[in-house]
C-alpha cells in the first residue's frame, strides 16, 4: 500500500509517499521514515491520522504495534498520515538517572564538605544526629529510585524529549540543593528526638509500601514493556488509583516531619501538585480505556484519583461528598469488590488477560 | 444579549479602568510639574500617593484573570504587576535613598505613559464598546518604546538599591530559628535581575505578538 505523508501544515513531508506491504505494521513505517530521512529515528516520530480542518478533535495517534490495514478507512490501497518531528528523544531510563544522580551526590556534598564557608561560615560545627540519619534516609531515597530505574521499572515503548533532561534536572538538583543547605545548615535547629523517629519511622514504612506499588506495577507488564494500560490492583491501588504516588507523597511528609525545614515542606507542596496532576490523568485515563464495552473490565467506581486521600473512611469525616463516595465503596464490597481487611487484598494476583476481565 | 451578568461586568470593569486611568494621570501631570518646577530629586514625593494607589490597584487585575472577568491569561499579567509591585514598594518605598535618583523619572513617566494609554484603551472598550482605531495603535505601539526605558530603569533602579539593601537588613529572616528557614533580601534582589534577563525579551516578544494580533485583525474589519 502507499503511505502519504504530509507535516501539521499539510506540506507532503516525503515526495512521492513510501510503498509498503499491505500487512506492514506502524513500526515498519516508521522503519522505512527513519531509512529514508536518517534523521528521524522511530521515538522521534508522532504519526497521526489527518483531522479535518476546523476540528477541534484531537489526532489518533498511531499505536506503533498495529497494523496499518487498522488505520485505513475503507481504502485499503493508500493511507494519508500526519506527520511530527517531537525532537531529539531519550530514554526515560537515561531521564530518570540523571536526574536522580544530582540529589543523591549534591546532598553529601554539603554534609560532607566545607560547603558553608562560602556564605561566611566559619568551618567547625556541630552535627546533630537528625542530620545524620537525614542523610541515610536522603541518600538511601534516591539511591532507591535510581535501582528501580534500571531494575524495577517496566517502560513503555515511551522516550521523553531531550529538552525535559534541563528541565527535570533543573527541578531536582536546585531543590536537592536548596534543602540539602538548610539541613546541614550550622545553625540548623534540631526537633525533638520523638518527633524525628515519628517522621523518619513513618517516612521508612512508606518508601517500603512505595517500594511494594512499584512492585505491583511492574507485574502488570512484561518485560520488554508491552502491555500498555492495565488497572493496578491489589494493596493500596484498591483505594487510590496512584498509590505510588501516594507513599512517595507521605514519604516525603516524614522526612519533613522529621528534618523540620521549610524548604522542605516547599518541595513538598510542589511534588505533591506535580504528582496531583498526573495521578488525576491517569485515573481519567483508565476510566475512559476502562470502560465497561467491548469486553474490557470496567474501571472500579470505588477507586479514587486523589492520592492524598489515602483512606476513604478518613475522607468520610471530612466531606458529604466522601460520605457518598464511602457508601459507594461499600455498595461495590458487597458486589464482589475486595473488603478493606481481607488478607486476598493486599497480594498481588497473577494477571493474564483473560483473568483480567474474570475480575470484574 | 445583554444579561444581568454582562452588564455587571462592564459596569465594573468601566468603573475599574477608568478609575485608575485617572490615578495615573495625576501620577503623569504631578510628575510633569514637579519637573519643571523643582526638579528630578522631588519627583517621587510628588507622586507617591497616586503612584502606590494606581499601581497596587493592579493586583485586582491578577483577580480579574482568575476568576475569568478578562481574557488576559494570569501567566503574563502576573509577571508584569509583580515586577511593577516590586519595584513600587520592594525598592522605592522600602529604600527612601534612592528616590531621588534620576532613574525615578524615566520609571514613573514610562509607566505612567503606558498606563494612561491602556486604562483608558479599555475603559473605552468597557464603556463604550468600541475604541479608535488611533487608540489601538497607541496602545499596542508605545511599548516598543515605553517598555525598553521602563525595563532599563527598573533593572538599574534595583542595581543602584543594592548597597542600601545590604546595609539594612530589612526584611531578612536568619538562622537559627524554629522552622530552619532563611530569607536574604540581597539575595533575592539578585535574583529578580537575574529573572529581567530571560523575562524581558519573553514579556516583549508577547506584546509583539499581541500587537500584531491586534492590529491585523483591526485591518481586516
Amino acid at each position: 500500500m502507499k503511505v502519504t505523508l504530509v507535516s501539521r501544515s499539510g506540506r507532503e513531508f516525503i515526495k512521492g509517499g513510501l510503498e509498503l506491504n499491505d500487512s506492514a505494521t506502524v513500526a515498519d513505517l516508521q522503519e522505512a521514515i527513519h531509512k529514508r530521512t536518517k534523521k528521524f529515528y522511530p521515538s522521534r516520530q508522532r504519526l497521526t491520522l489527518p483531522v479535518p480542518s476546523g476540528s477541534r478533535e484531537r489526532p489518533v495517534v498511531l499505536n506503533y504495534k498495529k497494523n496499518l490495514k487498522d488505520y485505513c478507512d475503507g481504502n485499503e490501497n493508500s493511507l494519508t498520515l500526519v506527520f511530527k518531528d517531537l525532537g531529539p528523544q531519550v530514554s526515560y531510563r537515561t531521564l530518570f538517572f540523571f536526574e536522580y544522580l544530582g540529589p543523591l551526590i549534591l546532598y553529601p556534598a554539603f554534609y560532607y564538605f566545607p560547603v558553608y564557608k562560602f556564605f561566611g561560615y566559619e568551618e567547625k560545627r556541630v552535627i546533630h544526629p537528625v542530620q545524620t540519619y537525614a542523610l541515610y534516609y536522603w541518600c538511601f531515597h534516591y539511591f532507591k529510585r535510581i535501582m528501580e530505574t534500571f531494575f524495577v521499572h517496566r517502560f513503555s515503548h515511551a522516550t521523553s524529549p531531550l529538552s525535559n533532561v534541563f528541565r527535570n534536572c533543573a527541578y531536582y538538583w536546585s531543590f536537592g540543593s536548596y534543602i540539602a543547605y538548610y539541613v546541614n545548615h550550622p545553625l540548623y535547629t534540631p526537633v525533638g528526638d520523638l518527633q524525628m523517629k515519628i517522621g523518619f519511622g513513618f517516612g521508612v514504612v512508606c518508601q517500603l509500601a512505595n517500594f511494594y506499588c512499584h512492585i505491583i506495577l511492574k507485574n502488570l507488564r512484561s518485560p520488554d514493556g508491552s502491555g500498555g494500560y492495565q488497572i493496578p490492583r491489589g494493596f493500596l491501588f484498591n483505594i487510590v488509583t496512584c498509590a505510588n504516588y501516594t507513599t512517595e507523597i507521605y514519604q516525603w511528609l516524614g522526612f519533613n516531619i522529621a528534618t523540620q525545614t521549610v524548604a522542605g515542606y516547599v518541595f513538598l507542596v510542589v511534588a505533591t501538585s506535580i504528582m496531583t496532576n498526573w495521578a488525576l490523568a491517569k485515573h481519567r485515563r483508565l476510566k475512559k480505556l476502562f470502560d465497561g464495552k467491548d469486553g474490557r473490565p470496567k474501571y472500579p467506581r470505588s477507586s479514587s484519583a486523589f492520592s492524598h486521600c489515602l483512606l476513604r473512611d478518613f475522607g468520610c469525616l471530612v466531606s458529604r461528598r466522601s460520605a457518598i463516595a464511602c457508601s459507594e465503596t461499600l455498595v461495590a464490597s458487597s458486589a464482589g469488590a475486595q473488603p478493606l481487611l481481607s488478607p486476598r487484598l493486599w497480594l498481588p494476583r497473577r494477571r493474564s488477560a483473560y483473568s483480567i476481565v474474570l475480575y470484574c | 444579549m445583554a444579561s444581568a451578568f454582562t452588564v455587571l461586568r462592564r459596569l465594573y470593569l468601566s468603573v475599574y479602568n477608568w478609575i485608575v486611568f485617572i490615578g495615573w494621570f495625576q501620577v503623569l501631570f504631578l510628575a510633569l510639574k514637579t519637573l519643571k518646577e523643582s526638579g528630578h530629586e522631588q519627583l517621587y514625593n510628588a507622586v507617591e500617593k497616586p503612584l502606590l494607589l494606581a499601581q497596587s490597584a493592579a493586583v485586582l487585575e491578577i483577580l480579574h484573570g482568575l476568576i475569568g472577568l478578562v481574557r488576559s491569561p494570569v501567566s503574563s499579567t502576573l509577571p508584569q504587576i509583580g515586577s511593577r509591585l516590586y519595584l513600587t514598594w520592594g525598592i522605592l518605598w522600602s529604600f527612601p535613598e534612592i528616590r531621588t535618583h534620576v532613574l525615578v523619572t524615566s520609571l514613573v513617566i514610562s509607566w505612567a505613559i503606558t498606563e494612561i494609554i491602556r486604562y483608558s484603551f479599555f475603559g473605552m472598550k468597557e464603556a463604550f464598546g468600541f475604541a479608535p482605531s488611533w487608540h489601538l495603535w497607541l496602545r499596542y505601539s508605545t511599548f516598543l518604546v515605553l517598555y525598553p526605558t521602563g525595563i532599563s530603569s527598573e533593572v538599574g533602579l534595583i542595581y543602584f538599591t543594592l548597597p542600601y539593601i545590604k546595609a539594612s537588613e530589612k526584611y531578612c529572616i536568619r538562622m537559627p530559628n524554629k522552622w530552619n528557614f532563611s530569607f536574604d533580601y540581597l539575595y533575592a534582589a539578585i535574583l529578580a535581575l537575574g529573572i529581567y534577563v530571560p523575562g524581558s525579551p519573553h514579556m516583549y516578544r508577547y506584546m509583539l505578538g499581541q500587537r500584531k494580533r491586534a492590529l491585523s485583525k483591526s485591518k481586516k474589519e
